[in-house]
């Protein structure tokens, strides 16, 4: 059982309450950005502090250098910022060298290691300095000095000493340097990336404690070189012996730079590696789920469109598959999420497409190999799995009925042992409910059901709805709540079956979607009948401009949707008609 | 032909003055047209740099120019066809080196990396990223794996292997390839010793084993530098050579070449009752055993055909059974064949 997932919810609630929280702080930065970089000064403390570090780290030749300087990579970036804007509000060189007279020894020292250098970010921020320090018409001996200096320091870094092996051979290669020097990383990248998949053969031994030693410093130089293209077969490698090893033989830098990297889309590596790294980082796991997360909920109108493949393209639902653990994890930090933003209708639909993609591959996996689901499912009463974890395109439409009513007597069953207000009673209901959510097609199919049931077989339908839109039956309002779904679906029927549509039965849906309990419930019910309803378009359309007037009715509208889509495009036949209603109505909604 | 020539000449004479005090003239736009000049450079390198006729007429050109430019501005370096390749880099590093630069060029060739384009004709950041990943990952990988060779000689003598390989491929080049070599071994006089690394990588370079044009060359090339292939021989361990002998049937003849050469140094000091050495050679009687020691335990063939090879020297110097005669004799008895 996961400790908890270090979400920041409280961040994803602003996210998730305002779109436009970030606005006002930009807007600030852009007016004022003077004020704030003078406030910047460097400090005494860190310049001693770093001073020491650049000249213990040297040329980084040893293992312990190479490991300091990646492990303060980052802060060190840091650092290099301040002073980076500290040199540009010099008016000139030699005012930078009286302010800032460490900068020569600092900067210098730091191009004579390659760990600095070969971190893209660091690099550019070095040669910014420079440029800074670079007089274009110096004015005195000290900036001369400096012109002279910066020339040679950009002369070592593209170029070899003479007289040496590597020079030689770079000169007469026939290629550009730039050529020459990728296409020698290109092949100390295979070549390392053949060794340590050779030790990965010897994996996993019992006797002999695998050659972890240098596996760790590789991994430590990996750690700069992250975004560097051609490395990505080394990193592979890397995490590949890192699965079959067993022990933590990876540098923690490293997994943290490759992990960022991911997500920032900085680094493409192969699925498998991607995978591995999930494993051996459960970290690195809840970054991708939380930033899986965090994209879906930052960008309402790519993701409602194209939901399934977002998150198939994130690789959780196939780590999942192949992971029982994995899937274990992801649903722990979606089920938190959930309890905290309560009646969020993104979450929602973020779970139930991701437990379709899920459930998709594992029927895609060998007989023999398959866990059986009790596993994925640990929590929740074990009958409740067959008719849940069963889609509904696998069920003969006319028998969708029967199998909701099964799984409405199965969750009432386990409701009325809540009665005690006992803590577990109270789990077991939640467990349920959860399972409900992620196997969301089911409430979708009650909702489209009630579309053109007959009176007699609406109460089952409309309980199945109630509780997945209110589980808790908090401050006693179940029987309110479910006099409101009946209520909210008599209007609704009356609306779109009587031409024209009753303008009393108009302002009365009108009036539960913006002010009532259950304005999701009716705004599901609402949705389904628009797309499932026999009716003439036109009509339709009319109802439609007339009821989702405002903004923020209109994005929880097209999550809904979302999720109906997903449902739609797994079933086992197409209606057209249907799908066309769908378009029309997502397109309307996404216009304004 | 007659105009790129001309151009070539023009290039070489911009090269030349850039190392002089007249850079000092240079502005914005003559600094830009020059990299220009020396980009068309680097293609006329690259299209003709394996054709053996056109490649020749070019040299020509060089060879006469380089020596009207020394005459006329003793300080510049003669240019040789091979570095045609880096003419945008020979030019940048000679406007970093040269004092009379003016001030103002140098911000054209390094632009600020936050305003300028990525593939900048100037963006050097991907050379010193790869440059330095380079230098870190061969730093990191230390463990000698890969025959004995450290990985960066080893990455060096393939990406030398492939450049003889291409050139080579296309016949007339025999000669370019040669001065190829010796343009290296000239410009790596400081340390000969990892030249020879380099140059062992190279000979194990090719993944195709039947591929023995590279090699065959390489070995042609070192027997003709006088002494350079006794040296090699003695720079790289006795198990290099094991393994590059097991490759490549004419480098082991080579090398035993060398190890008879060796032998044949040595006297047998009655006094002392030792094989020492008479030349400068710091050859002993403990490294040519050694040697022989290594090729004998390096398994079939080569075991064999080794213990072949010394039973056949011992019987053409006489077939003597008894020490400090024959020193084949000796390392037979010393190696308990």
């Amino acid at each position: 059982m996961m400790q908890g997932a270090h979400v920041d919810l409280l961040a994803l609630n602003g996210i998730v309450q305002s779109q436009k929280a970030f606005l006002p702080m930009v807007s600030f930065i852009s007016v004022c950005p003077r004020r704030l970089e003078r406030m910047e000064a460097v400090s005494e403390t860190d310049v001693q502090f770093w001073m020491a570090k650049v000249v213990n780290w040297g040329e980084a030749t040893s293992c312990s250098a190479l490991l300091d300087t990646s492990r303060h990579l980052g802060s060190l970036r840091s650092f290099l910022q301040q002073v980076l804007q500290g040199l540009q509000q010099m008016s000139s060189t030699s005012e930078a060298m009286k302010t800032f007279p460490f900068v020569g020894q600092f900067l210098g020292r730091l191009c004579w290691n390659p760990c600095v250098i070969a971190d893209e970010r660091s690099q550019r921020l070095l040669l910014r300095c420079l440029s800074c320090l670079y007089s274009a018409e110096p004015l005195n001996a000290v900036e001369q000095k400096a012109n002279m200096w910066i020339k040679n320091m950009l002369c070592h870094l593209i170029s070899e000493e003479e007289g040496s092996v590597a020079h030689a051979t770079v000169k007469h290669a026939g290629l550009t340097p730039k050529r020459y020097h990728s296409e020698a990383l290109q092949k100390v990248v295979s070549l390392m990336t053949e060794e340590v998949i050779k030790s990965c053969n010897g994996l996993p031994n019992t006797s002999a404690r695998c050659s972890n030693g240098n596996i760790y410093v590789m991994s430590t130089a990996c750690a700069a070189l992250v975004t560097c293209p051609q490395m990505s077969p080394l990193i592979g490698a890397l995490l590949k012996h890192s699965m079959l090893c067993g022990t933590s033989c990876l540098n923690q830098e490293f997994i943290k730079e490759v992990s960022e990297a991911l997500i920032s889309k900085r680094l493409v590596l192969e699925d498998e590696a991607v995978v591995n790294l999930w494993c051996y980082s459960p970290s690195c796991l809840e970054g991708a789920a939380v930033s899986l997360l965090e994209s879906v909920l930052s960008d309402h109108e790519t993701m409602t469109q194209s939901l399934d493949k977002h998150v198939n393209d994130s690789l959780l639902p196939q780590a999942s598959a192949d992971h029982c653990h994995i899937f274990l994890t992801v649903s722990e930090i979606y089920r938190n999420v959930l309890t905290e933003i309560d009646e969020n209708l993104a979450v929602r639909a973020l779970i139930q497409v991701f437990t379709v993609c899920f459930l998709q591959r594992l029927t895609g996996q060998k007989t023999q190999d398959r866990l059986p689901l009790r596993a994925f499912f640990p929590h929740v009463m074990p009958s409740l799995l067959p008719p849940l974890l069963t889609a509904p395109s696998e069920v003969p439409r006319e028998a969708w009925l029967d199998h909701l009513i099964w799984i409405r007597s199965l969750l009432q069953s386990v409701m009325e042992n809540e009665a005690g207000e006992d803590v577990r009673a109270y789990q077991a209901v939640f467990q349920a409910w959860f399972l409900l959510v992620q196997c969301g097609y089911w409430v979708d199919t009650a909702a489209e059901l009630l579309v053109l049931a007959a009176p007699e077989n609406a109460e089952p339908l409309l309980w199945l709805l109630t509780f997945f839109h209110h589980p808790t039956n908090r401050g006693h309002q179940r029987s309110q709540q479910t006099a409101e779904a009946r209520e909210a679906w008599t209007h609704l029927r009356m609306l779109f079956l009587t031409r024209p549509p009753p303008p009393r039965h108009l302002s009365a849906v009108k009036e539960l979607l913006s002010s009532s309990l259950s304005a999701n419930l009716v705004l599901h019910l609402f949705l389904n009948f628009t797309v499932f309803s026999h009716g003439p378009v036109s009509i339709i359309n009319e109802i439609n401009d007339k009821v989702l007037t405002e903004a923020a009715v209109k994005r929880r509208a097209l999550w809904i949707l979302a999720s109906i889509r997903c449902r739609l495009n797994s079933a086992a036949t197409r209606d057209d008609r249907v799908h066309s209603r769908l378009r029309t109505l997502q397109d309307t909604l996404l216009q304004t | 032909m007659e105009a790129v020539l001309r151009h070539l000449t023009n290039i070489l004479e911009l090269l030349a003055v850039s190392q002089t005090d007249h850079v000092s003239e240079w502005d914005r736009h003559t600094t830009l047209r020059a990299f220009q000049w020396a980009e068309y450079c680097e293609q006329l390198h690259s299209r003709f740099q394996c054709n053996p006729a056109v490649r020749s007429a070019l040299e020509s050109a060089l060879s006469d120019t380089n020596q009207r430019l020394q005459q006329a501005l003793p300080s510049c370096s003669p240019v040789m066809f091979s570095e045609l390749a880096q003419c945008q880099h020979m030019l940048l590093i000679h406007l970093l080196t040269n004092p009379s630069a003016p001030n103002s060029v140098i911000p054209i060739l390094f632009p600020d990396p936050k305003t300028a384009a990525q593939d900048s004709q100037f963006d050097q950041n991907s050379l010193i990223t790869c440059k330095s990943a380079f230098n870190l990952l061969c730093r990191t990988s230390d463990r000698t794996s890969y025959a004995g060779l450290h990985v960066e000689a080893v990455v060096r003598g393939k990406l030398l292997g492939n450049l003889l390989n291409s050139v080579l491929s296309r016949t007339g080049n025999d000669e370019y390839a040669r001065t190829l070599l010796d343009s290296i071994l000239h410009d790596s006089a400081g340390k000969p010793e990892s030249l020879y690394d380099v140059i062992a990588a190279a000979l194990l370079s090719p993944d195709d084993e039947t591929n023995s044009v590279v090699p065959h060359f390489i070995l042609a090339w070192l027997q003709e530098q006088d002494g350079c292939l006794s040296k090699l021989c003695k720079s790289l361990s006795p198990g290099l050579c094991t393994v590059i002998s097991r490759q490549s049937r004419e480098f082991k003849q080579a090398y035993w070449g060398v190890l008879k050469q060796w032998a044949s140094c040595l006297e047998f000091d009655v006094l002392e009752g030792l094989w020492v050495p008479t030349s400068d050679e710091p050859v002993t009687f403990i490294i040519l055993t050694d040697r022989f020691k290594e090729l004998l335990n390096s398994g079939p063939p080569l075991k064999e055909e080794t213990e072949t090879e010394l039973k056949t020297l011992k019987r053409e110097a006489g077939d003597f059974n008894v020490k400090g005669i024959c020193i084949w004799t000796d390392v037979i008895i010393q190696l308990k064949l």
